[in-house]
């Protein structure tokens, strides 16, 4: 027991070394300090929930939804619950769409995804949703 | 019958050419010095742009060095080759010119990739450097060029391009050559002025991204440009703040660090910086209680309380009060 901690001493010093040398080298901002990059990367999300809950405000969008018996205010209570990837993934979806394609289109699959994958219960992302189950 | 078959040919290819439409009026802030009402459907062509032939697959030490020309850098393709050449792969990689560009203190800013924005680009005074597909997707042949102008009655867009200097090439070919490389354009700015398209928050991005590659003169620069440009983003005051703290002039860095506090109470990272910084200056109380109001606001990220130096008091320091909570 002894010879194992005096070996951890050993180790943990080699450790601590090594995190201070990566820390000095990946991070310019020490540690315990936000940095500029983490403070704008939550701004970034929130213009993104901005950008969708904008899209929302089309009356194409509120037709569609309409017809798929979603009311406006679940779907935006919805887009304040999403997590920065699924976000993203939205994001990239219309980024990847072809100029001139129906954005609706897009939109609406891309709440339909998620609202019928939380029927069926495999995410619990929409909970407004009851469950077939 | 080969007439037949050559004019239905025609018909087809026409269906799938698509014809990119030319756009009117500049895009951008009201709030960015070029003026909104800048209309597009003119010729422009920017003569502060030195023309550099490129040697054989060379076009990416080419077209660097013509945009550090224009911002009135002495470079030549020869001093950038060994930056940004790879000699295995016979051409230049994107994330290598944007790293030599910032190790020239400039500030590379992404453009989104529309036809609109490029050309109020370029209508401001900057260049702008593309990239282009100029074979198939299956079978590239990447090619960086720099746009110097367009010419909305001829429908060109005119680039410094391998060895043509001011190149007309027609919109068609250059949207088909553009959008094949992933519609990919930056412009290089100094850091004392802001793309006449810029967005905050992906200026400050570009901004940080100089600060977290050790630029930190340009960054600051940037920082304090944004700062004025655009007055309600906080980021680009905890920026100048950090770039203190990096430096540990930890006076500096509280005094950033309060003007953030007091201008944008309810951002919990500055609060939390100023404990850090006040620390280091040796107010410990103070540095509790802005620590304290972090984690109040924010208690899932800033509620352990950091282990901060006690260090002795001194006179000088802040009183520190939380910002009372908004009633929902």
């Amino acid at each position: 027991m002894q010879g194992f901690r005096k070996h951890m001493r050993y180790i943990s010093f080699f450790m601590a070394l090594l995190m201070a040398a990566v820390t000095v080298g990946a991070a310019p901002a020490a540690a315990g300090v936000v940095g500029t990059g983490e403070l704008l990367t939550e701004q970034r999300v929130e213009l993104d929930r901005q950008a969708l809950l904008d899209m929302l405000e089309r009356e194409e969008v509120k037709a569609k939804l309409a017809d798929m018996g979603v009311t406006q205010e679940q779907v935006e209570q919805r887009i304040q619950n999403l997590t920065p990837t699924e976000l993203a993934s939205f994001e990239q979806q219309l980024a990847e769409a072809p100029v001139g394609e129906d954005v609706v289109g897009i939109i609406v699959l891309f709440l339909l995804v998620f609202i019928i994958t939380d029927m069926l219960c495999a995410t619990n992302i929409f909970s407004f949703i009851n469950c077939i189950r | 019958m080969l007439r037949t078959a050559s004019l239905v040919l025609a018909v087809l290819l026409a269906g799938c050419a698509t014809q990119p439409q030319w756009p009117a009026v500049a895009v951008g802030d009201a709030n960015v010095r070029l003026d909104r009402s800048v209309r597009l459907d003119r010729s422009v062509q920017l003569d502060q742009v030195p023309f550099h032939p490129q040697e054989r697959y060379q076009c990416g030490p080419a077209s660097l060095a013509m945009m550090l020309n224009s911002r009135g850098m002495n470079r030549n393709p020869d001093d950038l080759k060994e930056l940004v050449y790879l000699p295995g792969r016979q051409g230049s990689l994107q994330v290598e010119l944007v790293a030599a560009a910032r190790s020239h203190d400039l500030l590379v800013y992404p453009l989104d990739g529309t036809l609109e924005t490029l050309l109020t680009e370029v209508a401001a005074g900057n260049p702008v450097l593309v990239m282009q597909n100029l074979r198939l997707s299956w079978w590239p042949q990447w090619h960086f060029a720099v746009v110097i102008g367009f010419d909305a009655d001829d429908r060109r867009i005119i680039l410094h391009t391998d060895t043509r200097e001011a190149h007309r090439e027609t919109v068609e070919v250059f949207m088909a050559t553009w959008s094949r490389a992933g519609n990919w354009a930056v412009v290089m700015m100094p850091p004392d002025e802001v793309p006449a398209t810029a967005k905050p928050v992906d200026y400050l991005m570009a901004a940080s991204d100089l600060e977290s590659t050790n630029r930190f003169d340009a960054a600051n620069q940037a920082y304090q440009t944004a700062e004025q440009v655009w007055p309600d983003q906080p980021a680009a005051v905890l920026g100048q703040g950090n770039i203190a703290y990096s430096r540990q002039d930890w006076a500096a860095a509280s005094r950033h660090y309060q003007r953030l506090t007091d201008r944008f109470p309810d951002v919990a990272a500055g609060w939390n910086n100023l404990a850090h910084a006040l620390a280091h200056q040796g107010c410990g109380v103070s540095a509790r209680d802005a620590a304290a109001c972090a984690a109040q606001l924010n208690p899932d990220r800033f509620g352990s309380t950091p282990d901060l130096a006690a260090a002795p008091a001194s006179e000088s320091c802040p009183v520190i009060r939380c910002p009372v909570p908004a009633a929902d």
